[in-house]
């Protein structure tokens, strides 16, 4: 396999931190959107915990997108 | 520029036809009062006389900006932006777009403070609401996490923060590349903060309470911790990077798609990328700042 081709591989393979960090955010969602029917008037609260959840929970999707693309650009010569 | 054919002239004149005809015929479509019986009908024959004229005009620019356009180009990313010769140093380009965000965001520091301030009145209108919204959003939020008499400037400088962040990603619409998309520029954010936890640490509990704290509750943690000290500024800076980078490939994917064409559109997908998201990525930034500064000083 060519070089290219295996920088090709690991990029992608890095990215794969994206499940963990989707399957995270949804079950956050749905834990919230259950805690918001149950009690209507905490929803202002519930929605700011909730966006500071995901922003954090997506950090490890962008660390595995961050690599990918140290890798695509300096590992190429 | 090339001369259009004979299709692509008629296209032109069409659709500039289509435009000016549908915009003409909307103002001549009377609409009624508010509460009338014919409101619903009119309102919705004029929307779609709008959104026909809008259609044609957009076509018609975007056939003539066509024709002056050389080939089609790649997409180009690049971790770091190109480098630029100042005074026998290299310095990159974001340094230089950064320079010019903090100039323009001082002038306007100035005008506010030497027109705007002494004219404010007891209860807020206008500028003087916005501002008075923004700067107290920010300053109840950091007392709110830390509070204390000595806040004043932490409250300060993270509002600076807020409007360089803004003013960094605005700066995207004008076409040049962000310096929060930048890893060297996000990463000095990240080493401020760390400065001040460690700052906040030493002067709560002096350097020996600041290092003593490494070692609870038992020596052999010491290792680890050191490693999610250091974790905690890379985490910020890399977090910041990626959300920004990844905005501005969006955009420019936008921008390579519709070549021609991209008038309009970009600055709607603008005011989410280049406003809100940026917000978002600060209050994720200095929650996490206040939380682990909060945490230094107990």
């Amino acid at each position: 396999m060519t070089d290219i081709g295996m920088i090709a591989i690991g990029a992608g393979l890095a990215v794969f931190t994206g499940v963990g960090a989707g399957i995270g955010m949804g079950i956050a969602t749905s834990k919230a959107v259950d805690a918001v029917a149950r009690q209507p008037e905490a929803s202002g609260k519930i929605n700011s915990l909730l966006i500071l959840g995901l922003a954090l929970t997506e950090s490890t999707a962008i660390y595995g997108f961050v690599t990918a693309l140290v890798m695509i650009f300096t590992m190429g010569r | 520029m090339q001369t259009p054919s004979a299709g692509k002239l008629a296209a032109i004149a069409l659709s500039l036809l289509v435009g000016i005809l549908a915009l003409l015929v909307r103002r001549r479509v009377a609409l009624p009062a508010a509460g009338e019986a014919g409101y619903a009908p009119a309102k919705k024959k004029r929307r779609l006389f709008m959104m026909l004229g809008v259609l044609g005009l957009w076509l018609f620019s975007g056939l003539v900006l066509g024709l002056f356009r050389v080939e089609r180009e790649t997409l180009e990313v690049t971790i770091s932006p190109a480098r630029v010769e100042l005074l026998g140093i290299s310095t990159s380009t974001s340094v230089i777009v950064a320079w010019i965000v903090i100039a323009a965001l001082a002038v306007f520091a100035i005008l506010v403070r030497v027109l705007a301030i002494p004219r404010f009145q007891e209860t807020p209108r206008g500028l003087q609401l916005v501002l008075e919204t923004a700067v107290g959003a920010v300053s109840d939020f950091t007392k709110g996490k830390f509070g204390g008499r000595r806040n004043e400037a932490l409250a300060a400088y993270f509002f600076a923060l807020a409007a360089l962040f803004v003013g960094s990603a605005f700066v995207e619409l004008l076409g040049l590349r962000p310096p929060t998309t930048d890893l060297t520029m996000t990463l000095s954010y990240a080493l401020i903060t760390f400065i001040l936890i460690n700052y906040t640490g030493i002067r709560k509990k002096g350097v020996r309470g600041h290092l003593a704290n490494f070692a609870k509750p038992n020596a052999l943690v010491t290792p680890f911790k050191f490693l999610s000290e250091i974790a905690i500024p890379i985490s910020l800076a890399c977090r910041l990077f990626g959300n920004m980078l990844g905005g501005m490939i969006v955009v420019d994917l936008v921008y390579m798609a519709l070549g021609a064409f991209s008038v309009g559109i970009p600055a709607v997908l603008g005011l989410y990328f280049n406003a809100f998201h940026p917000l978002i990525q600060f209050f994720i930034f200095i929650n996490l700042s206040l939380t682990f500064i909060g945490e230094a000083a107990e």
